[in-house]
């Protein structure tokens, strides 16, 4: 396959006619919606290609560190939408988030298992927030939720003198199993059902497959820690929320 | 006569602009049966809670053994101040489970000895919660409240859900134990006929406030306050 260029682009529009015939013949009414879609992604990616090359020339690290920083906060916002009843969940995520990417790819790079370049860090930087993201939202929902329906069990153990960290440890594990699932899933499945974005990309971009492998393994390795660290720190820092230094659910 | 166990003197308790309890002084003592009475919404649960600290109150102090509860570590507090819910939370997954989540070191013959307490048999230890009634779940609530060695036992409705057999057994079972280990016992009950067979101290609770406290049977005969008379004429009529 040839890189691809504005031609390839153009034509590959024909996919997206045939999408908006599709909603249209059997009345689905999403064409505006396909139209939109197709026309803001195609802005937002060549705007990042953009900004890809500018960063990569530079090869600057606060660069680096800021962008990394910018993408942590846009996902915090994306994974906030769906939080109530805790106190600045938009800082408590973004953090959560932060830590968890930035301790994985902080790591991989002290043990050189990555090159500290803007080539290798802001994709995997986004890969990583990005899922990172998903498990934050997953687990801070699932733990207020989880605390708020299960409200008697948790003063029954309360009232027999319990600290709040045995009566929620339960749902603590819960919450925190709900944000790995997608990974844990993922590992399980990789490679027997679909090929993984890294994987796809090199071997499209001519490597070779054992090499591909090799990057994927590291990825969803990466991935994983990412979000174990994630889910921990949004849960922890959720559940101290929900009780008074009393041991008293509020 | 003795200085009373716990103490709660002019508390108050607001949730959000409702008045939940307010400026209620009552002193307890230890080996009585105190019923609280008061229809429903008057604050019963509310008083109860605040005793095992579930909840604080917004003004006023409560005094347990001659100091404020807040001086207490809570954990040790709600150990002393035993609380047991009207409807009971057991946890997953046999009997036996929810007295090793109390002491992990508890031995099979401690739990039976509880068990026999509360008039369940002991090869019911390792039964499912689940397969349990409500009534068998409520003895085995208390049966573990007692794990905790309380000094007062706050029991929210206990035998609700009981049927007359077994209310009769568990109301002696209160009265003996609060007499042998020298508790002090707090019932909330909405059945006046219930506060009489214990037969001691009640207190009438009226819209968050004491409406009048004493002996249960002048009580609950011969009531003195509007709210008393209000409440004799609806529930012993």
């Amino acid at each position: 396959m040839n890189n691809p260029g504005i031609t390839e682009v153009l034509l590959s529009l024909i996919l997206v006619a045939i999408s908006i015939a599709i909603s249209r013949f059997w009345k689905i009414e999403v064409e505006k919606d396909i139209a939109i879609g197709s026309i803001r992604s195609f802005i937002q990616l060549i705007a990042v290609g953009y900004a890809l090359n500018f960063i990569f020339d530079l090869e600057s690290i606060w660069l680096i560190l800021a962008t990394l920083v910018v993408m942590s906060l846009v996902g915090a916002q994306a994974a906030m939408n769906r939080v109530k009843k805790i106190n600045s969940p938009y800082l408590l995520i973004s953090f959560s988030i932060m830590f968890g990417s930035f301790f994985t790819i902080g790591l991989m790079a002290v043990l050189q298992i990555i090159t500290f370049e803007a080539r290798y860090i802001i994709p995997l930087g986004g890969m990583v927030i990005g899922n990172s993201m998903n498990a934050a939202a997953l687990s801070i929902n699932r733990i207020t939720s989880d605390i708020h329906s299960n409200r008697h069990a948790v003063e029954t153990a309360l009232s027999l003198g319990k600290s709040w960290r045995t009566a929620s440890l339960m749902y603590f594990r819960n919450a925190v199993t709900t944000g790995m699932i997608a990974i844990l899933n993922n590992m399980k499945t990789v490679g027997l059902v679909a090929l993984p974005g890294a994987m796809t990309g090199m071997i499209l971009a001519g490597a070779d497959p054992l090499d591909a492998v090799l990057l994927q393994i590291i990825v969803m390795y990466m991935i994983l820690m990412a979000v174990a660290v994630t889910s921990v720190v949004v849960v922890e820092l959720t559940v101290r929320q929900l009780f008074t230094p009393n041991h008293q659910l509020k | 006569m003795d200085k009373p166990i716990l103490n709660i003197s002019h508390v108050s308790r607001n949730v959000g602009d409702i008045k939940i309890l307010s400026d209620i002084s009552v002193s307890f003592y230890q080996n009585k049966i105190y019923a609280i009475l008061g229809p429903s919404g008057s604050g019963k649960s509310s008083l109860l809670r605040l005793l095992n600290r579930l909840d604080d109150p917004g003004s006023g102090e409560i005094i347990y053994n001659g100091k404020n509860i807040n001086s207490y570590p809570v954990c040790e507090l709600r150990k002393k101040i035993g609380y047991l819910f009207q409807t009971p939370y057991l946890f997953e997954k046999t009997l036996k489970d929810n007295f090793l989540f109390v002491d992990k070191e508890i031995s099979d013959d401690q739990i039976a000895a509880l068990l026999e307490k509360v008039h369940l048999p002991q090869k019911m230890l390792d039964s499912s919660v689940e397969k349990l009634s409500v009534g068998e779940k409520q003895r085995v609530a208390f049966a573990r409240l007692l794990l905790t060695k309380p000094e007062i036992l706050l029991l929210d409705e206990p035998t609700s859900a009981l049927d007359p057999s077994i209310t009769e057994s568990l109301e002696k079972f209160i009265q003996e134990i609060t007499l042998k280990e020298n508790l002090t016992t707090i019932i909330v009950t909405h059945n006046p006929e219930q506060a009489i067979r214990f037969g001691q101290q009640g207190i009438l609770l009226s819209g968050g406030k004491i409406a009048e406290s004493g002996d249960i049977k002048s009580l609950l005969e011969s009531p003195q306050s509007d709210a008393g008379k209000r409440y004799k004429a609806r529930e012993l009529s």
